[in-house]
């Protein structure tokens, strides 16, 4: 079940966080993210050795002993994060919803009033990453 | 209606298109530069927008003509219905429907189901008296003189304000005489 999404800028500042479980203290995802950061920046800077097309999933980030996390870097370095708390989740499905969730981001960043490198402010984007968030993995 | 007219679908058809996108884009980041240089005051950018969609409408209304071969509009109920099936159909690509007549036949609405320059538009709270589309209601004044109508349009319901579809109100003002001596019909 997905426990958490979020997207975070190009500058590393947080543009989006949303949290699902009420029980669980959203402040602890925000620090998980925080870590899961850095390890997506050492991801990315290895990487960039590779020529030929990148593929913007990075996969499995981030496991801790309750969650893993999952990461998403676009060409424009703006990073899209998934917090499971599943053991068994399949990377398609995953695929899937990061697709999703980027294009959700696409809309939300295209309405003119939105200000880059401010936090996402746009209802109709909650409504759909709620919506996402929702799918049983 | 009247074989000469052609419609809406057939005079989009061979028309240059753009992207629907750039399009939408650049009327929002038009708008967003006249909110900064207005300095946020709303009414004023509502009023810009209407001038500048009448400067378009002034012009819009010959390639109209041109494009199609409208014959004049015997009243200004069949005013209304060129414009919504027709002139919006070619210039914006949607069509409207023309309802809620008042009585005397001078006022009418005309419903849009979407709006293509609000997609991916949603209004923050200080912008929330901004009539985003009032460019619209200027084209149609703008067109409508050029043809010897005066015509007042507005926003009644707008979708970036929650409305479930858009309705712009176009009240007939007066009818200006033609001072030429020729008719217009070919």
């Amino acid at each position: 079940m997905i426990v958490s999404m979020a997207v975070v800028g190009p500058a590393n500042s947080p543009l989006f966080i949303h949290t699902i479980s009420p029980e669980e203290d959203p402040l602890n995802f925000h620090y998980i993210i925080h870590c899961a950061l850095d390890v997506l920046d050492e991801r990315l800077n290895t990487k960039s050795k590779t020529p030929g097309g990148n593929d913007p999933n990075l996969g499995l980030i981030y496991p801790t002993e309750d969650y893993r996390v999952y990461g998403y870097v676009t060409n424009t370095k703006v990073k899209f994060f998934i917090i499971v708390d599943e053991i068994e989740t399949k990377m398609s499905d995953i695929r899937e919803i990061f697709r999703r969730f980027h294009l959700a981001y696409v809309d939300a960043v295209s309405n003119p009033f939105h200000l880059q490198g401010h936090a996402l402010a746009s209802k109709s984007f909650e409504a759909r990453v709620r919506s996402l968030a929702a799918i049983r993995l | 209606m009247k074989p000469s007219r052609g419609t809406g679908t057939m005079n989009f058809a061979p028309v240059e298109k753009i992207n629907s996108e750039l399009f939408t884009l650049t009327y929002g980041s038009m708008v967003r530069q006249l909110l900064v240089d207005n300095e946020d005051n709303v009414e004023a950018v509502n009023t810009q927008l209407e001038k500048m969609g009448y400067n378009i409408g002034v012009r819009l209304i010959d390639e109209f003509l041109a494009k199609t071969s409208t014959t004049r509009c015997s009243d200004f109920r069949e005013t209304a219905e060129v414009v919504a099936k027709v002139g919006l159909k070619m210039f914006l690509g949607v069509q409207a429907t023309v309802a809620n007549w008042n009585a005397d036949g001078t006022e009418c609405s005309l419903i849009l189901e979407d709006n293509p320059i609000v997609d991916f538009v949603e209004l923050p709270e200080q912008y929330q008296s901004l009539s985003y589309s009032s460019m619209l209601c200027g084209v149609f004044r703008g067109a409508l003189e050029m043809v010897n109508m005066k015509v007042e349009s507005w926003f009644v319901q707008d979708t970036l304000k929650g409305d479930e579809v858009n309705e712009i109100r176009l009240r007939l003002l007066e009818v200006v005489q033609d001072e030429y001596p020729f008719k217009d019909d070919e």
